[in-house]
């Protein structure tokens, strides 16, 4: 399949246009970021951005967000997704508009709202409201779970609804690419509970889908600024808008480097998503 | 406050003692700057053991929209951390004044809220009136001036420090680095000209407008003939709407830049070796802004804030502050007892430049605020 | 939808139910609904209460009272045009986003490139779909700005873009900056269509004897015609919100919607936060049609899918 490309050169005109696009923008970003002395070029903006804490730090926050939502996504869409699939299908249409509906709202007064209502929440500090409201508000604002820092979990939540549109369409596809109905009743037959269908027979199809959405939800917290800044977490992002605002190479650097990882850490999720008949991860919002 | 026309010599004037005191700390190198500040007397009263106390043991502090690059921030934060122990998180470094204002609304009663905050003057007035701040009177209450005091009297919000609107030009793209508001009308500086920000959103765009009005036949009543300044600037040419950010100005995207002297001052440092740059503060049209501290009411760690701020106005922090290139609420005492170090004075613009400044009441910012968010839209950014 | 046909359990009809049964079946459709409210309820807490407690706020006062004036305050000539300005960015930079990304898509799936191209092109469009901001304002400031490499290049080679009239701070300038993050978010969504464009299909009309452009015209474009117009409002949505970028590049320029919102509730100054929340409504119901839209043509596209 070499000259496959060469068969209909328009195809390859608008990969080699993509692909210059793509670049050449970055080679401005790329070869500021080298400048050290006029006339020079070298990597000490790059050592720089490196050497501080604050990337670390920041970088793996935003990681360790990306974890939570994915895992809080899946926890909440997979039985939804499978359920509605198998026993409630006049539910789908409903689901099909919920999970655009998180496009519609602005992320500021998704964050603002959120935050409010919880500490609206927080404020019940006696009786039978303090324990089911309070104590749960005020832990989601300020707590921290499994010595994370705290307070992600909320921000988490948001996410998962930021990346609802994407996370219900890779499932959803998922579910419908394999014989769920088949499939459950074969295992149910032989005597599983629906949650063990649901683990050792559905999940195990489902790992394209759930890379996907995994994907799909990295790249959406390493690029969202507004609703942590809302909730005052130091994540990568605003970071690298500190660094945009008050640095000038060091910017530059960084915004190369966030790109690299970035696109390192998602071929590592396709990658990972290769099964052992090497069908291709579906990547992307599937219809 | 009113029309308080403040420059450096008076205010150093207000000291009896000349220069010779001065001289008596000797010349000495940068590095020996930073050390001897961090090494300085903390307050002229010495701070309350008790408080530090207390605030050691609460063991963290919650700061917000500080960024490392501003008046020194950076070496600040590090310093008091140092000094007493004491963790910083410093939340949303490219903040706003309003986001400082909404974190403490919906952080009220949390750990994750802000202690103290660093706010425009705007929100510093709007923080008092929603009752958001802890009134608090640092030990060096007295040597502050009144006109950087709250006019309640309370301590509710206490200027730190103030800068001026100056000018920055990259030496390699202009000859010639303007020296006053009308320079900046050369043909020569087709589109090289930038705001740090948009003027109706940020406090030192504002006041870069306001200083064009001053200059140009306006008042500190009258912003008008600054936004119509900025309206022919545009229409020759010469303004770009672009922002005068660090990598903007270095990348000879925004050669010239309209931004606080401090701000641009460090740029000019930071850069030196990779672009040489000039920083002039105009000869006509001189507008000083100053920002206020102010403890939360609901500050989770009140007595590391209360340290924070005990710290902030002992001659340690004012100095570092100075160091960053502010003007120092306490300039003119600490310029009194001779404590500035003859280097941090060499490094400074020549006092001259500080002559007539003018300096806007909370009323004469709101109404000009308001005429520059009808006016800018239509006028300047066509539209 | 014809996957959507509900077929109950052979058991489950045949004979009637003792009056013990019924009961349990009641439970059981009850039961049924249980798994389900753990969504339900999280999507409600954290966005219909937020939407809700927004449209409320655009019709109060400061005061708390109810009041039109936010709303009838959005047909302000200056702000009915920042909403016409937000209006032509997104549906521009969603039809070059749009119309760049099927191609490369196409051209990707179909062109027969080397299996290398898919997974780098797509993990690519990954990371360029979230690349916004000051890092792509200062990007192509870098590149097509004054003393962009770009600019430098073809002044060398005689081309003086600004000389004539070009410059990155237009509305143009904004829909190429655009573009970058639209095109690979066209290129993600549309993908699994293009991949649902069974092969067979193409493969039968040229033993037909069909040409290429009658095989878009009868097969090709009613297939994905839904999928692609769907994906376009996506990209109108994702442009019509954009803040950082705008900001960066354009940011006391141009009289967007997003930035208007920004400057009420994220500056120096006191700004008027209930017209930021009539702003956000009248976001949400502009946005709200265009969502309708793109529901329907999914339902209509969603037949040809796998």
């Amino acid at each position: 399949m070499k000259h496959g490309l060469l068969r209909n050169p328009w195809n390859l005109l608008w990969l080699v246009l993509a692909a210059l696009y793509f670049l050449v923008p970055l080679y401005g970003t790329a070869e500021f970021s080298l400048e050290t002395t006029p006339g020079h070029h070298g990597f000490d903006a790059y050592q720089a951005v490196l050497g501080q804490s604050q990337f670390w730090s920041t970088f793996s926050l935003s990681l360790e967000i990306a974890g939570c939502t994915v895992v809080i996504s899946l926890l909440l869409m997979l039985p939804t997704v499978f359920w509605v699939h198998l026993k409630l299908p006049r539910l789908r249409p409903v689901l099909d508009v919920i999970a655009v509906l998180p496009f519609v709202v602005p992320p500021v007064t998704l964050a603002v709202g959120i935050l409010r209502l919880f500490e609206a929440g927080g404020a019940q500090t006696s009786g039978i409201g303090n324990v089911f409201i309070g104590q749960p508000s005020n832990w989601l604002l300020s707590g921290s779970i499994f010595n994370l820092p705290p307070g992600i979990q909320l921000l988490a939540l948001a996410y998962v609804i930021l990346a609802l549109p994407f996370t219900y369409r890779a499932l959803d596809a998922g579910m419908r690419a394999i014989d769920l109905r088949t499939l459950s009743e074969a295992a149910q037959s032989l005597g599983s509970g629906w949650l063990k269908v649901l683990l050792w027979i559905i999940l195990p199809n489902l790992r394209s889908a759930m890379l996907s959405a995994a994907f799909l939800t990295l790249t959406l917290v390493m690029g969202e600024y507004t609703m942590a800044s809302l909730m005052l977490l130091n994540t990568f992002p605003i970071y690298m808008f500190q660094i945009g605002n008050e640095q000038a190479y060091q910017a530059a650097a960084l915004a190369v480097i966030s790109l690299l990882l970035t696109w390192i850490a998602l071929l590592g999720v396709l990658v990972l998503g290769r099964t052992t008949n090497d069908r291709e991860v579906r990547i992307g919002g599937a219809h | 406050m009113g029309d308080h026309r403040l420059n450096r010599r008076e205010l150093l004037k207000r000291g009896a003692v000349g220069a010779a005191g001065i001289a008596g700390l000797g010349m000495l190198g940068d590095l020996d700057v930073s050390r001897a500040l961090a090494a300085a007397p903390v307050a002229a009263g010495g701070i309350d053991p008790m408080l530090v106390a207390a605030a050691k043991k609460e063991g963290k502090i919650n700061l917000i929209t500080l960024p490392r690059t501003w008046a020194d921030y950076g070496e600040i934060m590090d310093t008091f951390s140092k000094n007493y122990g004491i963790s910083i998180t410093d939340d949303i470094p490219e903040g706003s004044s309003s986001q400082e204002i909404q974190a403490i609304q919906n952080f009220k009663g949390q750990s994750r809220g802000p202690d103290a905050l660093d706010v425009s003057l705007a929100w510093a007035i709007n923080g008092a009136q929603a009752g958001l701040f802890t009134p608090y009177k640092v030990a060096t209450w007295d040597t502050i001036p009144d006109n950087m005091k709250d006019p309640t009297g309370k301590g509710l919000y206490v200027g730190d420090y103030y800068g001026v609107v100056a000018f920055l030009a990259v030496n390699s793209i202009v000859k010639q680095a303007p020296k006053d508001w009308s320079d900046l009308k050369s043909p020569k500086l087709k589109g090289m000209v930038a705001l740090g920000d948009d003027p109706r959103k940020a406090g030192e765009a504002f006041a870069a407008v306001f200083a064009a009005s001053l200059a140009n036949g306006g008042s500190l009543d009258n912003i008008e003939p600054g936004i119509n300044f900025f309206a022919d600037l545009k229409k020759s040419g010469n303004f770009v709407l672009a922002q005068a950010l660090n990598g903007n100005i270095a990348k000879g995207i925004t050669p010239v830049a309209i931004r606080w002297d401090y701000l641009l001052l460090a740029a000019r440092d930071e850069y030196a070796s990779n672009q040489a740059m000039t920083v002039n503060i105009p000869t006509s049209g001189r507008y000083a802004g100053p920002y206020f501290q102010a403890i939360s009411k609901y500050a989770p760690n009140p007595n590391a804030a209360k340290l924070w701020e005990e710290y902030l106005y002992s001659d340690a922090g004012q100095l570092f502050w100075l160091k960053g290139y502010t003007h120092p609420a306490r300039f003119a005492d600490l310029a009194k007892r001779n404590v500035i170090p003859q280097a941090l004075l060499d490094k400074l613009p020549p006092p001259d430049a500080y002559k007539n400044l003018h300096f806007a009441t909370g009323a004469q910012i709101t109404a000009a605020q308001a005429v520059l968010t009808a006016q800018w839209g239509p006028k300047v950014a066509g539209s | 939808m014809a996957q959507a046909v509900s077929q109950e359990s052979p058991t489950a009809v045949a004979r009637p139910l003792h009056p013990r049964a019924k009961g349990l079946a009641r439970w059981h459709s009850v039961a049924d609904w249980l798994p389900v409210v753990p969504f339900f309820l999280f999507f409600s807490v954290f966005l219909l209460l937020p939407t809700v407690w927004l449209v409320i706020g655009a019709f109060q006062t400061d005061s708390g009272s109810f009041t039109t004036s936010n709303v009838r305050g959005l047909f302000d000539s200056d702000i009915l045009d920042a909403y016409k300005t937000s209006l032509e960015i997104s549906l521009a930079s969603a039809l070059t986003g749009g119309i760049f990304g099927f191609f490369v898509a196409y051209a990707m799936i179909r062109g027969n490139p080397p299996r290398w191209i898919r997974p780098v092109l797509s993990t690519f469009a990954g990371v360029a779909a979230n690349f916004a901001g000051i890092p792509l304002a200062f990007a192509f400031a870098a590149t097509l700005g004054t003393t962009g490499v770009l600019t430098v290049f073809l002044k060398s080679h005689g081309i003086d873009l600004y000389q004539s009239g070009f410059t990155l701070y237009s509305f143009t300038g904004l829909v190429v900056v655009y573009t970058y993050f639209q095109m690979p978010l066209m290129l993600l969504i549309i993908s699994p269509s293009i991949d649902g464009l069974r092969r067979e299909w193409s493969e039968a009309a040229t033993n037909l004897g069909a040409s290429t452009s009658q095989y878009w015209r009868w097969v090709g474009l009613p297939v994905l015609w839904p999928s692609i117009l769907g994906a376009m409002v996506l990209l109108f949505g994702s442009a019509f919100a954009a803040y950082a970028t705008a900001y960066a590049l354009v940011g006391s320029e141009f009289n967007l919607v997003p930035l208007l919102i920004g400057r009420n509730v994220e500056s120096d100054f006191i700004g008027n936060p209930q017209q930021a929340n009539a702003l956000a409504f009248g976001m949400i119901v502009i946005i709200g049609v265009v969502m309708l839209i793109y529901t329907v043509l999914q339902r209509r596209s969603s037949r040809w899918a796998r």
